[in-house]
């Protein structure tokens, strides 16, 4: 019985000569709520991206719940228990609300009985029930047969992180879930985490908002420049001085004054 | 000494199908989709030749004769032709392309302007048919049958000029686009539309341009055609057209260069394969080909420009 | 029913078999234009395993095999189809149908550029009933999981296969089922009108159900129904209109009026006739059930 859900090491992705990421090692322990953060373009939505295979690592290795995934192909990656949200929102704009939710589930469908089912023709199948309660936990009740492209982007964000969830993950990875949402949003979509979390789901999540951090995560893990420059607790991240100099050192003001 | 009779006549006859085929790769290479507009522009030019030729367009004919003259009258079918094509390509490209954009974006975005396209050419091809008929159409031709022979080869003169014609323009056509202004932001365009734009390149004032540019590459196509092979009809640019696609692929889609030589080569491969394993089969050398090519070797023979980046 | 009608029903049936084998790789993004030379092959296979020159087996089961024939080829040829995207793969469907009219054009014994008499004779009281099987089978192939697995990969590939979806997949079952659909319709056609010739099945008819399907829309199984049906009842009604009125502009200029349709719909309705939200809007009281307690950030946003 392993205590990390997640485990990187020694990760390595150049596009072009570039180096990317260079050696990011870190753990994820199961149950906690890690927050990885750094300034812009220091590779957190990449990690994300070498997590759920959009890309192959050049080198390292990526282990969950024990299981080395290095080499499993993106769309068997998720049924591993691993799954994700955008940083812009990626829903499938021509699909209703519950389509898009019963496509997260796609993972624990992939059986040929299930795949052939008839979602759409038997109204009161286990499937969409089962996608409506989600939604409906997540407090998001709309017209089940809304398209998505018409609701408001504070809705949309959390039906990502819906979405996400029914996939059964043990690990959540979440990019940026709070970018662009106002003061009530943000406080819904914090219930929502907690409420998540305290079902037993591991969430790492990528976030500006160092407010929300603080609030949500009781773990840090600090990119910079493709490399890790800390991890540790809230309270130690802001007096690490690698960390300070990081925001500081860079143009962005609003981060730098977030940080400290 | 006959197979070199019909290298020859291949060699004329993919003359014919180098500007359509040039038309074909630059609608492609700068906005990305298959332009069915081009077929119908190319018939319409040549059945427009066929009639200020015969005096049977349906108005002023006579107007035609008294400035022109019988003798004469080829020349004003070339001014008809091109002048009526550019207008028509300024109208298009204003329903195919530049309200084409979906809501949301998805897969089936590009091909939007694709069917505006088809709906264009159901139009023409209607609309000659209305006019003059769906019976093929036969024109007098204004030079006769000039031919000279060098050995046993025998050589038609109109066929000749046209050849070289065609040949000149499109080189001038795409050494311009290497050289000019214009050609620079064409190529901006191809590249990335939205860098383009920011660049200051103003793509709602080029893509016209390029319209206008592969109109008057088909109009001239046409009415070379009606001057060396005389009959036409509505469906004329239908035929000719999947031959010219066949040579862009062949060329590689983009490529003017590519679209050059493919179209010479596919015009002599199809009398060839005519000559040698009969009309019937030569479909199936030539499309089969081009399908194992477009999967393995999209970029065509001597292709680098792959297009189709992106969501594509 | 007279003749003209049922004739005139033919016509639609057949039209909207096609239709629907070219929906099903369309709801997915993947464009198809090589009809024609799955029809082609369907119209072929059948006639030769019913033919008594052929294999004499029963209608029925020729039906079957020449399905199963071209469903396998589709399966074959598909694998290297679905690498190419966008204009390439409207390309190569395009080449493949030159390529089975070019091969069939050449076999003897399908009797080549003369064209080939079909033996066993099926009328409207099959065809009707067989294309009503194969739209309900379209939409119980939409309503599945693998259907909204299409959906999804139309809207985008990428998001699709991080949530498992295997896109290959996906694509290949479409491309194959439409395929033998298509397969289907060219054998009913074969079999009413008991001729077939290769150069029925042109390009023309490959971009026709391609329009049809386009027009009809691709988001929702209804899309290739009402492509279809419109658009062989409207040119025929137009027809007859003109004839009964006298109006000759209208006889010879309902193409044109087709033809500006298109481009108009591609202006103002890029998705196609039908959308996803306009069948919620007609489904409204019927499929939609009791409107749930909207949540503050939707009524206040």
């Amino acid at each position: 019985m392993t205590v990390n859900v997640l485990e990187i090491a020694g990760m390595h992705k150049s596009f072009g000569g570039l180096k990317v990421i260079d050696d990011v090692s870190f753990d994820v322990r199961k149950g906690s709520r890690t927050a990885l953060i750094g300034p812009n373009g220091a590779g957190k939505t990449t990690v994300f991206n070498l997590l759920t295979g959009v890309y192959d690592i050049d080198a390292g290795s990526i282990t969950v719940e024990g299981e080395n995934i290095t080499n499993v192909p993106a769309q068997d990656r998720v049924t591993v228990g691993m799954s994700r949200s955008f940083q812009n929102i990626r829903l499938m704009p021509h699909l209703s609300t519950v389509e898009n939710v019963m496509l997260g589930q796609h993972a624990r469908a992939r059986k040929l009985g299930s795949l052939l089912y008839p979602l759409g023709m038997l109204p009161r199948n286990n499937w969409r029930i089962a996608a409506e309660e989600a939604l409906e936990n997540a407090g998001i009740g709309t017209y089940p047969g809304e398209v998505v492209a018409n609701l408001p982007y504070g809705v949309q964000k959390r039906i990502e992180v819906v979405r996400a969830m029914v996939s059964d993950p043990k690990l959540l990875l979440l990019d940026e879930p709070a970018a662009g949402l106002n003061q009530v949003e943000t406080g819904q979509l914090q219930e929502l985490l907690e409420r998540v979390s305290d079902q037993g789901v591991t969430i790492l999540v990528v976030e500006h908002d160092m407010q929300f951090v603080r609030d949500l995560c009781d773990y840090i893990v600090v990119l910079n420049f493709g490399r890790k420059i800390f991890e540790g607790t809230p309270e130690e991240v802001h007096r690490d001085p690698a960390v300070l100099e990081a925001y500081l050192g860079t143009d962005d003001d609003t981060e730098a004054a977030n940080a400290s | 000494m006959l197979v070199i009779q019909q290298l020859v006549n291949g060699l004329m006859l993919g003359g014919v199908y180098v500007m359509v085929a040039v038309a074909f790769t630059l609608i492609i290479g700068m906005l990305n989709f298959l332009n069915f507009t081009i077929p119908a522009l190319f018939m319409f030019a040549a059945v427009l030749m066929y009639a200020t030729m015969s005096g049977t367009l349906p108005f002023g004919n006579d107007l035609i004769l008294t400035i022109f003259g019988t003798e004469y009258r080829w020349i004003a079918g070339i001014i008809v032709a091109l002048i009526v094509i550019a207008l028509v390509s300024l109208v298009i490209e204003r329903f195919t392309y530049r309200y084409m954009k979906a809501k949301y974006g998805d897969a089936t975005e590009h091909a939007l302007p694709l069917v505006s396209s088809l709906g264009f050419l159901i139009i023409f091809e209607h609309l000659v048919v209305s006019t003059w008929g769906s019976d093929p159409l036969t024109a007098v031709s204004p030079f006769g049958q000039g031919t000279f022979s060098i050995g046993t080869i025998i050589f038609s003169v109109p066929q000749i000029v046209s050849l070289v014609l065609s040949l000149v323009v499109v080189v001038m056509l795409s050494v311009m686009l290497k050289a000019s202004k214009l050609g620079r932001a064409l190529r901006a365009i191809a590249e990335r539309p939205d860098a383009a734009t920011l660049m200051g390149v103003e793509v709602g004032r080029i893509v016209p341009v390029v319209y206008v540019i592969t109109g008057l590459l088909c109009a001239i196509s046409g009415v070379l055609f009606t001057i060396n092979y005389t009959t036409v009809d509505a469906y004329v640019g239908d035929t000719v057209a999947t031959v010219a696609i066949a040579g862009m692929v062949l060329g590689g889609l983009g490529n003017v260069w590519g679209a050059i030589v493919g179209g010479l080569f596919i015009g002599m491969l199809e009398v060839m394969s005519i000559y040698i394993v009969g009309a019937d089969f030569a479909k199936v050398p030539i499309w089969g080909m081009l399908l194992l090519l477009l999967v393995f070797k999209p970029t065509g023979l001597f292709g680098h420009t792959l297009i189709g980046k992106g969501k594509f | 029913m007279s003749g003209y009608l049922e004739s005139q029903l033919i016509i639609l049936c057949l039209a909207t078999i096609y239709a629907y084998g070219i929906f099903l790789p369309a709801a997915s993004g993947q464009l198809n234009l090589g009809a024609a030379g799955f029809i082609t092959l369907g119209a072929y296979a059948s006639a030769w395993f019913n033919a008594s020159t052929g294999a004499e087996l029963p209608v029925w089961l020729s039906v079957i095999l020449a399905m199963m024939f071209t469903g396998t080829i589709a399966f074959v040829i598909s694998f290297p189809i679905l690498r190419t995207r966008g204009v390439y793969m409207v390309l190569a469907t395009f080449a493949f149908a030159e390529v089975v009219a070019g091969i069939v054009i050449n076999v003897e014994e399908l009797g080549a550029a003369a064209g080939m008499p079909v033996d066993a004779h099926l009328d409207v009281t099959v065809i009707v009933p067989m294309t009503i099987l194969v739209i309900l089978f379209s939409f119980y192939f939409m309503s599945t999981r693998l259907g909204l697995a299409l959906r999804s990969i139309h809207d985008d590939e990428n998001v699709a296969t991080l949530f498992g979806v295997n896109v290959r997949t996906a694509k290949v079952v479409a491309f194959t089922v439409g395929a033998m659909l298509m397969s289907l319709g060219g054998s009913l056609y074969g079999h009413h009108y008991n001729y077939i010739e290769a150069q029925t099945f042109n390009v023309l008819l490959s971009i026709y159900i391609l329009l049809y399907v386009l027009m009809g829309g691709t988001q929702t199984a209804w899309g290739p129904l009402i492509g279809a049906a419109f658009f062989t009842i409207v040119p025929e009604a137009l027809r007859e209109i003109a004839e009964s009125a006298g109006l000759t502009w209208l006889a010879e200029g309902r193409f044109m009026m087709f033809g500006a349709f298109i481009v108009l719909l591609m202006v103002f309705r890029p998705e196609g006739v039908m959308t996803r939200t306009l069948q919620d809007r007609l489904g409204g009281g019927l499929f939609r059930r009791k409107k749930q307690v909207l949540d503050e950030t939707a009524a206040n946003s």
